[in-house]
């Protein structure tokens, strides 16, 4: 516990310097700027900001990035209750009842409600994020080649599992992004994989540039395809705060839906996106008048927002702690990270105590900030919604493009970010999914190494998956959520999701 | 790897007979689709084509790579192992498309949004090493707007020019990243 004040002690001296301090502001303002904008989500938000923190220090860019990560959660809320559209997946859930309030005239209380339960959930999820990030990097530290795959597998049992639509689809679109990784100079022999003499693929598809892709690009095909009907709110936002009848009638969704998402984001494979969607059932199930969820009760945009932040900040756990990137928004962590020559990983936590402890600190200051922030600037908000998006779509396309260029001065970087926009937006016509495969894009590569190393060790014997009771345990583990997809009654809930 | 390899010209024959009625023909045939109500090309045939097509790929470029052994995996086994599980999964679709009296229709793709946006993509890729960020942003924002149906030229002009003088100050000026302005004119 002493270590533990000590842990976040250095944290907060290294948070509070005017430096972090004013990086931190900058990520949350300029986060929630491009977040709130409709159809942009934190991963094409993070990619197209990226740029921005290369002159930065490592400690200071990291900080900034995080800042960046949760204005651009909390933006996709905003435009979620204010406009008929989530920024992002996990706002969908906000939308429902957020949207209802909103038409209701209690916009205000419904981003109130929304900022109030992300920040308690944030902090929640902070602590637990200081108590569980050292003991688990010390446990990550006795894992062996195989027991990282089986838990890799694990991961990718989860993320299709968990994407919606075909069960099929999802483990087609997971094999696709392994493959994907195998792109590039094999690292054990030094021989060039499926680049097709191209020298700009020798050393990989970029993560940044699939992700934008899949995600920014082929968001803005998507949306000049089908427009969506924006509903803006009109008029009155309405008070800020809740009241207080308001706030006795939230808090206990806000606990529950932390309990949920915390737990959830530890996952790998992209457990954060089930938070809120739990959530949401959870609060209907117990209301004592369910009929009053999605026509705009308060419980139904304070479970789903704690879950959703909650989720958002545990899933830093797996990275910071194991090396794993438990989804797209963390691999793109990876990216800004090992530009800045930081390896994620269980070293972190004792190589360089004051980026983790500072990042930690900082989480907790991002989610006050953003608190602060937020709410006086919703007028601004509400402003930027209303650009229409016949202008709003090309800055969009400038801001990826210049991002893109940037992360490696490469031009080529942009060409294939745009034959990735065109394969995310064939794939999104063909019914699949693209989560999944970006999940298994980042985890390919360890995935492989880790494979090859076992076998190696283990003179090409399988069984060492099996012997191995971490991993014999991960691999069960991997079996049972598998079968779990595959009962009939949630196989349809899934299928139903989609539509 | 020879599993690699037949699998990889399997689904390109696959791929080749019925590749008349995926994309490019798509929009029409989904047209008739729902026009008619007939079994045509669903989506789950149309998906399961594509991934046999990109397994093929994968497949025919993993095909000159050496596999190894269990003990000393080459650098051939997973990509080629990979390319088989991913065209498997594609013919899992393709057969499951045929016992499906009316799955999802094709729909229609719209061609201008593509065309435009990423053609403005790619119009930055190819200039801003030689003519600089003064043409790739303005040349990005007027070729994307022909992808939106409204289309108002001094707005777009006003706008691209306002664009690129912002990202020209932010990430030039204030940010200092190493893009080229206008390398003809000016140097860098």
């Amino acid at each position: 516990m002493a270590a533990l004040i000590d842990n976040l002690v250095l944290g907060f001296s290294t948070a509070l310097s005017f430096q972090n301090l004013l990086l931190c502001f900058l990520g949350c303002l300029i986060g929630t700027l491009i977040g709130v904008l409709p159809g942009v989500g934190p991963i094409a938000t993070i990619a197209m900001l990226l740029p921005l923190t290369f002159s930065v220090d490592s400690t200071g860019a990291i900080i900034m990035l995080a800042g960046i990560y949760y204005g651009a959660q909390y933006g996709g809320s905003t435009s979620a209750i204010l406009v008929n559209i989530p920024g992002e997946t996990t706002s969908v859930v906000t939308l429902l009842d957020g949207h209802q309030m909103a038409r209701q005239g209690r916009a205000g209380v419904a981003l109130g409600t929304a900022a109030i339960a992300s920040f308690i959930a944030g902090t929640i999820a902070t602590l637990v994020i200081a108590a569980l990030g050292l003991p688990l990097s010390q446990l990550a530290l006795l894992f062996g080649p195989a027991d990282y795959f089986s838990l890799m597998v694990v991961g990718l049992a989860c993320s299709v599992v968990l994407a919606r639509g075909s069960l099929l689809k999802a483990v087609a679109m997971v094999l696709t992004g392994l493959l994907l990784s195998t792109v590039g100079t094999d690292l054990d022999t030094g021989v060039e994989r499926l680049t097709f003499g191209l020298p700009e693929l020798a050393d990989g598809i970029d993560f940044a540039v699939l992700a934008m892709g899949l995600f920014g690009f082929a968001e803005i095909l998507k949306n000049l395809a089908e427009p969506e009907q924006t509903d803006v709110v009109r008029g009155v936002i309405g008070r800020l705060l809740p009241s207080r009848a308001d706030f006795k009638q939230a808090l206990g969704p806000i606990l529950r839906g932390t309990g949920l998402g915390a737990l959830l984001g530890i996952l790998p494979g992209n457990g954060a996106v089930l938070g809120p969607f739990a959530a949401y059932a959870v609060e209907k199930k117990l209301a004592k008048d369910p009929s009053r969820f999605g026509r705009g009760a308060i419980e139904g945009v304070a479970g789903p927002e704690a879950a959703n932040n909650a989720g958002a900040q545990t899933a830093f756990i797996p990275l910071l702690t194991l090396g794993i990137p438990p989804n797209a928004v963390m691999a793109l962590m990876v990216g800004a990270m090992t530009i800045h020559g930081i390896i994620p990983g269980p070293q972190v936590i004792t190589k360089s105590p004051e980026l983790f402890w500072g990042m930690v600190a900082s989480m907790w200051l991002g989610n006050l900030m953003l608190l602060v922030l937020n709410l006086p600037l919703v007028g601004i908000w509400v402003r930027l919604l209303k650009v229409p998006y016949r202008l709003m779509f090309p800055s969009i396309l400038l801001f990826c493009c210049i991002g893109v260029y940037s992360i490696s001065n490469s031009p080529a970087n942009v060409l294939f970010t745009a034959l990735f926009g065109l394969v995310g937006y064939v794939l999104y016509k063909l019914g699949f999914e693209p989560a999944p495969l970006l999940i298994g894009f980042v985890l390919g590569r360890l995935f492989e190494e880790k494979l090859r190393q076992a076998l190696t060790l283990s003179r090409g014997n399988f069984m060492v998956f099996l012997e191995r009771p971490v991993s014999a345990s991960l691999l069960v583990v991997a079996l049972v959520v598998f079968a779990v997809a595959l009962v009939p009654n949630l196989k349809k809930k899934r299928e139903q999701l989609a539509s | 790897m020879r599993g690699v390899a037949e699998e990889a010209t399997a689904a390109m024959v696959l791929q080749q007979s019925e590749s008349n009625s995926t994309p490019d023909h798509g929009r029409a045939l989904a047209k008739e689709a729902e026009a008619s109500a007939r079994p045509g090309i669903n989506q789950d045939l149309a998906a399961g084509l594509f991934l046999m097509a990109l397994a093929a790929l994968a497949g025919w470029q993993a095909s000159h790579l050496t596999a190894g052994s269990l003990r000393q995996i080459g650098p051939g086994l997973l990509p080629g192992a990979l390319a088989v599980l991913t065209g498997l999964s594609g013919l899992a679709l393709v057969l499951r498309s045929r016992g499906q009296q009316n799955g999802v229709p094709l729909g229609r793709w719209g061609v201008r949004g593509p065309v435009f946006v990423l053609g403005a993509a790619v119009f930055f890729g190819l200039t801003i090493r030689s003519l600089g960020l003064v043409v790739a942003g303005p040349g990005v924002v007027l070729i994307a707007v022909l992808a939106s149906p409204e289309r108002r030229w001094r707005e777009a002009l006003i706008f691209a020019l306002s664009m690129t003088l912002f990202c020209v100050v932010l990430f030039k000026l204030l940010l200092q990243l190493p893009i080229p302005l206008l390398p003809i004119l000016i140097g860098f």
